[in-house]
């Protein structure tokens, strides 16, 4: 699936964070570095619109973020930096329930859907237990299998190993590894950064480096450190 | 992602229908206002107690949503057998008692999509009517039982920051961290909300 950038502008609270954006995005894995504060979360919120853009276009499989929000935003799953925000109801069967209500009308069949999505990541014991007596790691992979459930084709993750500890960021990476799914990853995890086909670093509001990982890394870690 | 009403179970309370549950209540709320008999009252109280205690919810789990609700129920009984008299502060007592455990039983026992359910199923005929959307507003609903017990713990989160902080914790120092925290909550909130793209009013 392809997603196009094209002279694109955004601001956030009355500020300019993205400054004329032309991208073209088709890698099975991309992934997105910079400073702090540098645009890189705008750039991924444009997506799935969470942000619109002040000018220019975001074209997601040809469709314009402006006019066919919602039909992007069933193509593209987005798990959020704090799986608090992601996650809504109180029990983990619910909460993936709730993603699924108005995509698939029948009450057994979402079940199914939602025991599916869980036991792709080897998380099944996890269905009826109450969310806020989860661990940080199970938290983020429920996030995980509530946009899974959805079917995306498209998933963009949102600086998702930062509250992990080691074991459950390497578990997330086999994970990240193992999808069918394109992804679009945020991150400061430069080790992750390395099984990328594509990354870019975002500076200032701008795509400074775009390339291969090891390239991308060095240019970071050299302009950016 | 903190805090909720709702504790799995496996009891018959747990098991029967968010409708039959909400229905009971609403039964015995307009009940109990027209019975002004202590006895009766007192054994109202008595089978919501036991209904508790079948339900399978542990002590410490209603103390702890019920403790600040006991204090203020105290006062209010010592200020009614003042006002009025030692009997008319028991019968509202009693009364209030059955009805806040009956909630309170209600909301532990049932999962909120449940009565999100229950709520549209109950304003579907306005909804054919056009006068309202009911997915919004059971989303609303919804997310209101959810967040109540959240706002408490953010409460007590602001107040412990304060203390470190060596300040002492007033309700006006309070009221402006407390007022950008749920703010701040209630827009990430909505913007996962929106990313999961659930608006039913604009899935198309």
């Amino acid at each position: 699936m392809l997603i196009q950038f094209k002279n694109v502008f955004a601001k956030r609270d009355g500020h300019f964070v993205l400054h004329d954006l032309n991208l073209s995005l088709s890698e099975r894995r991309i992934g997105v570095i910079g400073p702090n504060g540098s645009g890189k979360s705008s750039l991924i919120r444009l997506i799935n619109g969470l942000l619109l853009p002040h000018a220019g276009q975001v074209l997601v499989d040809g469709r314009d973020t402006r006019h066919d929000v919602m039909v992007i935003r069933r193509q593209v799953g987005f798990v959020f930096q704090n799986p608090d925000n992601q996650i809504v109801f109180p029990v983990v069967h619910e909460d993936i329930e709730f993603g699924l209500k108005h995509r698939v009308p029948d009450p057994q069949q979402r079940r199914l859907r939602t025991r599916a999505a869980l036991e792709q990541l080897s998380i099944s014991h996890l269905f009826e237990r109450v969310t806020h007596s989860l661990s940080g790691g199970e938290r983020q992979l429920v996030a995980l299998a509530a946009v899974l459930a959805t079917d995306p084709a498209i998933l963009v993750f949102d600086e998702p190993t930062t509250q992990l500890d080691l074991r459950v960021r390497n578990q997330f990476e086999r994970i990240l590894q193992g999808l069918p799914q394109s992804a679009i990853v945020v991150s400061h995890d430069l080790e992750l950064m390395q099984a990328m086909d594509r990354v870019l670093v975002v500076q200032d509001g701008r795509v400074a480096f775009d390339g291969a990982p090891l390239e991308a890394i060095s240019w970071y870690r050299e302009h950016c450190a | 992602m903190r805090g909720s009403l709702y504790t799995p179970g496996q009891s018959w309370l747990h098991r029967l229908k968010a409708g039959r549950k909400l229905l009971a209540l609403a039964i015995l709320g307009a009940v109990l206002m027209l019975v002004h008999s202590l006895p009766v009252l007192a054994a109202v109280l008595c089978g919501v107690i036991w209904l508790t205690y079948r339900s399978g919810v542990s002590v410490s789990r209603l103390w702890r949503q019920v403790r600040t609700l006991f204090w203020f129920m105290l006062f209010l009984g010592l200020y009614s057998a003042w006002v009025q008299s030692p009997e008319a502060a028991a019968e509202m007592l009693l009364r209030l008692s059955s009805l806040i455990l009956m909630a309170l039983l209600v909301s532990l026992t049932t999962p909120i999509t449940q009565m999100m359910e229950v709520m549209e199923r109950v304003l579907q005929p306005f909804a054919r009517l056009g006068w309202v959307d009911v997915s919004q507003v059971s989303l609303a609903f919804g997310l209101t039982l959810r967040l109540i017990p959240e706002l408490s713990l953010q409460w007590d989160e602001i107040r412990e920051a304060q203390m470190a902080r060596g300040i002492k914790p007033g309700v006006l120092t309070m009221l402006f961290p407390m007022l950008v925290r749920t703010l701040r909550r209630a827009q990430e909130i909505s913007e996962a909300i929106d990313a999961r793209a659930v608006n039913s009013s604009t899935l198309k």
